[in-house]
């Protein structure tokens, strides 16, 4: 399937602000299960200085400055990205205990790399609450696949979606503690609960076609930016899992970066240097199927 | 044992191994010459040479700031005069280890931010890296240019009691304490010039050659002559001395993130007439710090975009802002199998057995022995220092051992090693301390140069372990004894014999230009404050019981021209003002010395003194004598006093004797360059308002004959003209002729006039973009002078109800046109930077006030 997404953000400020340096993860990288055919971030005003480099997680940034005092920016990054069904095999019924043990033993090289996401990281720390959390779903010998399905589950279940209930700094122990939150808390506190329990998990933002097939209820994260997680399979590959909306991850949802959580793929950031003031921020995110 | 002196008599050592005596007692071969010489110097003039360091290094302005002590700003750097011996032979050994671990560090860090090949193959257990606050991910795929991404690495050396060094820290972050060694060597062989030249001592300037040499070799492609600046913290930190030294040694400009900006994707300094190109940054904030926009978002000791510019390969930062992820003790454990596995080689000079407690088998060996290792974080931070484990108690054990438990990964245990002893020279014997060396290796194009010498520090009692500077260390110079005389070569000139690198100068960075004309303005009003001070004791103590209303009403004039001179107030004008004149003394000392009170003498003599820290690299080592003067003498300010006025009066001769000092270094020994035309128009610009403020507040009232008499005569000591004014009017003072003198007279250096002219050459001279228009501080200036030229003098000394009106509306005029002068400067050559703010998603986090690291 091939969809159009266009991601606005638009900033206005009260005040100008001068000399402004940003960062954008707007731009959907190419994975095994989806091409990214074209993509363009247009920037206004014109930015004087504009460059895409990859970064440490193979994601695609946008790096752009603009030195001219402006009291508005309006950053438009348009894709075209075909996507696959997952079309794969059912991940094997290895026991999650063992994964976790083959973490912590094996040398081969996907288990080596994938320990970077059984740490902490700065936004997800592992505490013995999130352990807690996560152990009815980690009963000993349970498949590991069958472990994470049945924890994103739970957290759909026992989590109210609330916009507005949190913020990007929120910490996910009060996420824990109030049981509501947005997409990307739950995501961080999937991922917590995984590492918790010695297994790596990462954090996915992308997007979710949200047109509603007839007569089916309409899904959370329509026309936003979204988030879920992704989980190791050893010898399989990284199982993705959307605990917002407890539905599998396949070709609705559009990867834009992935990392350890999401101050690793923040969609836009920038440092400016103002005299004061307030600002507003718009964004808005359109998913069109095009085929 | 060379019987005689006494010098060694007392010395006995309780370690394993001593620097200086052999086991068998006798004084080992290669210190006889030199403990022989000291011998034959004596006691007398020991103890002499050591107070000629100490003098040495104060005047030089050398300080270390302790971390976490308000007072702890400029304490004085701590030397011992007698240097730390070592033979060609053995340093041979210890250059080629520190060599080869510099090399073994730079082929792992080129690893870290390249393929991970380390990882991915299991010689490191992944977790050392990953979790550690070194490790940047933004910085991956970027490289130094050259065949080095590790430019400068320090390793921290002590000799253990089989005779043989260990490196017991690995720096490679931004290593400080070259600029101290190099100081050291400066003092030391300035102290003992004989001893330095006969014991053959190996130089330090190669490495400081190579350093330059090194970061030309790594600018960016292309560039024929690069621009280097030092990145600093700015002079809180603890090394400032430091960066302000090689600043100003190796002629590179000691720059703040503040003063850089990124633009078209390239570094820039906010330099005096413009933006400057910067090819090189030599670092020394930790790379966390560097930029906000891709590392800590609330710095504000970095620059945002840093990141970008360099991976774009647009600058070379030295150290790579990476390489704080291999200053990480829990990488010791794995060392060997690294050189093995990127060098082919063992190890030269060995690390003691480390144990990192991610691993479960070395946590179970450390936890095990608490109470025998040196418990070690594995990033360095607040609150992380080495632990030894036998100092502490049982309950300190326990919690260190929960410590440990909660957080595996941030912590390594290390085996004890007894450090050797060396002498160290107190008054006038010596006593043995365990010591420390840090010796520096700098990339060259195939190799790396390793310091014929270091920072040696030795404890500071003879039971202290904990050996740094943050901990209050003594520090020596390290003496490598050569075989034979070694060809002696200066810092700037090539041992090849080609011409020394031809490197532009850079323009000056705006902020210190801000700062060299603040402290020509702090000076100049500590000093009118003085004089101004002066003149009401004078009076003070001519009239002593003397209640003649004249001289009653003259000392009022001058204690509320005091207030209005140091913008006191209320002080003696406004409320309760009467009280306080008729018991002007607690207001007067605060006048003085209230350092808290904006205004104050003390707070001038304090915001002078910041100025010219803030600037160091640019002033002269004779101007240092004089700030480290007035530091002291600031200090002595405030102490408490049996005769407070007598006292009072010897300060404030001392201090204005230092001032004066400044101002005449500033006249005689500095370069007309636009730095010195910025402290000199702070100087006129000061010197012009506060004579408008004292003309205004003395004498725009009219008063009777015999104050007013009295009242001239003080106003032109206090404007030090008044001997000038006897010489040329026999008569008492007039006011006529008094205004002509302060205001007009164009010869008198203390004139209005004087000041309006010289300004207007400083202005003159300031970097401009077009050279055909009048700037605005020039318009300003002009318009002043024209205005003065033009007064009416005889009508501005007549008076209506009391009050001379023309005087204070000319003399009004002239000090706006000033303060618009100023105003002006500050606008067009001085950076204002707004607040740095992080613009998140989605909402805006401000930055708040980023902490020093």
């Amino acid at each position: 399937m091939r969809f159009r997404v266009v991601h606005r953000t638009e900033y206005r400020y009260t005040n100008e602000v001068s000399v402004g340096h940003s960062i954008a993860h707007l731009l959907p990288r190419s994975t095994e299960f989806q091409r990214c055919r074209a993509g363009s971030v247009v920037i206004e005003p014109r930015p004087d200085d504009k460059r895409e480099h990859t970064d440490y997680f193979g994601n695609r940034v946008v790096y752009f400055s603009l030195q001219d005092p402006h009291d508005h920016l309006s950053v438009r990054a348009t894709s075209e990205i075909e996507v696959w069904a997952r079309d794969v095999p059912e991940p094997p019924p290895t026991p999650w205990d063992e994964v976790r043990d083959a973490l912590r033993s094996s040398t081969a090289r996907e288990l080596l790399a994938a320990r970077e996401y059984v740490l902490p990281s700065p936004l997800v720390p592992v505490t013995s609450e999130l352990a807690a959390y996560a152990a009815p779903s980690f009963t000993p010998g349970r498949p590991l696949a069958e472990a994470v399905v049945d924890l994103a589950r739970r957290i759909h279940d026992e989590f109210v979606y609330e916009p507005g209930a949190t913020s990007v700094a929120t910490p996910v122990a009060d996420v824990l503690a109030h049981r509501r939150g947005v997409c990307q808390d739950f995501a961080h506190l999937a991922i917590g609960c995984v590492r918790a329990m010695g297994l790596a998990a990462r954090y996915v933002s992308g997007y979710l076609e949200t047109e509603p097939p007839p007569g089916a209820e309409k899904l959370v994260g329509a026309d936003a930016s979204h988030a879920w997680v992704s989980v190791l399979i050893p010898g399989w590959g990284w199982l993705d899992l959307d605990p917002t909306n407890d539905v599998p991850v396949d070709d609705r949802h559009l990867v834009v970066a992935h990392g350890r959580d999401f101050g690793d793929v923040t969609p836009l950031k920038g440092v400016v240097f103002s005299r004061g003031g307030d600002h507003e921020l718009i964004v808005a995110v359109d998913v069109t199927r095009i085929d | 044992m060379i019987p005689g002196t006494g010098l060694l008599e007392p010395y006995r050592s309780d370690a394993a191994f001593d620097e200086l005596v052999a086991p068998d007692g006798r004084v080992r071969t290669h210190w006889s010459q030199v403990i022989g010489a000291l011998q034959q110097l004596g006691p007398e003039q020991l103890r002499a040479r050591h107070a000629e360091v100490e003098r040495l290094l104060r005047n030089d302005g050398v300080t270390y700031n302790i971390h976490g002590d308000p007072t702890g700003l400029g304490n004085p750097w701590s030397l011992d005069p007698l240097p730390l011996l070592m033979g060609s032979e053995e340093w041979a050994g210890i250059e080629q280890g520190v060599a080869q671990r510099a090399e073994l560090w730079n082929l792992v860090v080129a690893d870290l931010y390249g393929p991970r090949e380390l990882l991915h193959r299991g010689v490191l257990p992944p977790e050392l890296v990953f979790d550690h606050d070194g490790f940047l991910r933004p910085w991956d795929g970027v490289t130094l240019r050259g065949p080095h991404e590790l430019f400068l690495y320090a390793a921290d050396l002590v000799r253990g009691p089989d005779g043989s060094m260990v490196v017991l820290g690995d720096r490679a972050q931004a290593p400080s304490g070259a600029g101290y060694a190099l100081e050291n060597r400066v003092v030391v062989s300035r102290v003992f010039p004989s001893l330095y030249r006969d014991a053959q001592v190996h130089r330090l300037a190669p490495f400081f050659r190579a350093l330059r040499g090194g970061l030309a070799a790594v600018a960016p492609e292309g560039t024929e002559d690069p621009r280097v600046v030092i990145l600093s913290p700015g002079r809180f930190n603890e090394s400032y001395f430091e960066h302000a030294f090689l600043g100003s040694s190796l002629g590179y400009p000691v720059v703040e993130g503040p003063d850089l900006t990124v633009r078209q994707g390239r570094v820039w300094l906010r330099a005096l007439g413009g933006l400057e190109p910067v090819d090189v940054i030599l670092r020394r904030v930790d790379g966390w710090w560097c930029d906000p926009l891709e590392l800590r978002p609330d710095s504000r000791l970095g620059v945002p975009g840093l990141v970008e510019a360099a991976r774009r390969g647009a600058v070379s930062v030295a150290n790579p802002l990476g390489t704080g992820a291999i200053e990480n003790p829990g990488l010791i454990g794995y060392l060997p199998a690294m050189a093995r596995h990127l060098l082919g080689e063992d190890l030269a000079l060995p690390s003691p057995q480390t144990w990192w407690c991610g691993d479960e088998t070395d946590r179970a060996h450390v936890l095990a022995n608490l109470d025998r290792l040196v418990l070690k974080p594995t990033s360095r931070g607040a609150g992380q220092s080495s632990v030894f484990g036998w100092e502490l108690s049982t309950s300190q054990r326990d919690a260190l051992r929960r410590r440990i438990a909660g957080e595996p990964r941030r912590w390594v245990g290390q085996e004890r090693v007894e450090p050797s002893t060396s002498p160290a020279l107190l008054g006038s014997s010596l006593e043995a301390r365990p010591t420390i060396v840090r010796t520096y290796a700098v990339a060259r194009r195939e190799d790396y140069l390793v310091m014929a010498g270091g920072l040696v520090r030795v404890a500071p009692s003879p039971d202290n372990l904990l050996i740094s500077g943050q901990s209050g260390g003594i520090s020596k110079d390290l003496w490598v004894l050569a075989s034979e005389p070694e060809a002696q070569a200066g810092l700037w000139v090539r041992s090849d014999g080609a011409p020394p690198l031809a490197e532009p100068s850079m323009a000056m960075p705006s902020r210190a230009a801000e700062n060299l004309f603040w402290l020509g303005r702090y000076a100049e009003r500590a000093e009118v404050t003085i004089r101004l001070l002066r003149c009401i004791i004078d009076r003070r103590n001519d009239s002593a019981g003397d209640l003649n209303p004249s001289v009653v009403a003259c000392l009022h004039g001058l204690f509320t021209a005091l207030t209005h001179l140091t913008a006191t107030y209320p002080g003696f004008v406004g409320e309760d003002a009467d009280a306080r004149l008729a018991d002007p003394d607690d207001e007067l000392r605060s006048v003085v010395a209230a350092t808290d009170r904006e205004g104050s003498l003390a707070s001038s003599l304090r915001s002078l003194l910041a100025a010219a820290h803030a600037v160091q690299d640019q002033l002269s080592s004779d101007t240092w004598l004089v700030v480290s003067n007035l530091e002291r003498e600031l200090d002595q300010l405030d102490q408490p006093s049996a005769d407070p006025d007598a006292d009072a009066q010897i300060a404030l001769a001392g201090i204005i004797k230092s001032l004066l000092a400044l101002a005449g270094l500033g006249m005689e020994s500095m370069v007309r360059d636009p730095g010195w035309q910025f402290l000199d128009a702070g100087r006129r610009i000061e010197r012009a308002m506060l004579l408008l403020t004292l003309l205004r507040s003395t004498l725009v009232p009219v008063r009777d004959r015999g104050t007013e008499s009295l009242m001239f005569e003080s106003v032109l000591k206090a404007a030090e003209s008044i001997i000038t004014y006897r010489r040329r009017h026999r008569a008492n003072a007039q006011l006529g002729t008094l205004l002509d003198l302060l205001l007009l007279d164009a010869t008198n250096p203390r004139s209005l006039a004087y000041q309006l002219d010289r300004l207007a050459e400083d202005v003159g001279d300031m970097p401009r973009e077009r050279q055909t228009r009048l700037s605005e501080e020039e318009r300003l200036i002009l318009d002043a002078s024209t205005r003065l030229r033009l007064a009416d003098l005889d009508a501005l000394g007549t008076g209506q109800d009391a009050v001379r009106w023309e005087l204070d509306a000319l003399l009004t005029e002239l000090h706006d046109l000033l303060s618009e002068t100023a105003a002006a400067i500050d606008a067009h050559h001085f950076t204002h930077l707004p607040r740095q703010i992080m613009v998140g998603q989605p909402g805006l986090l401000d930055a708040g006030n980023g902490d020093a690291p």
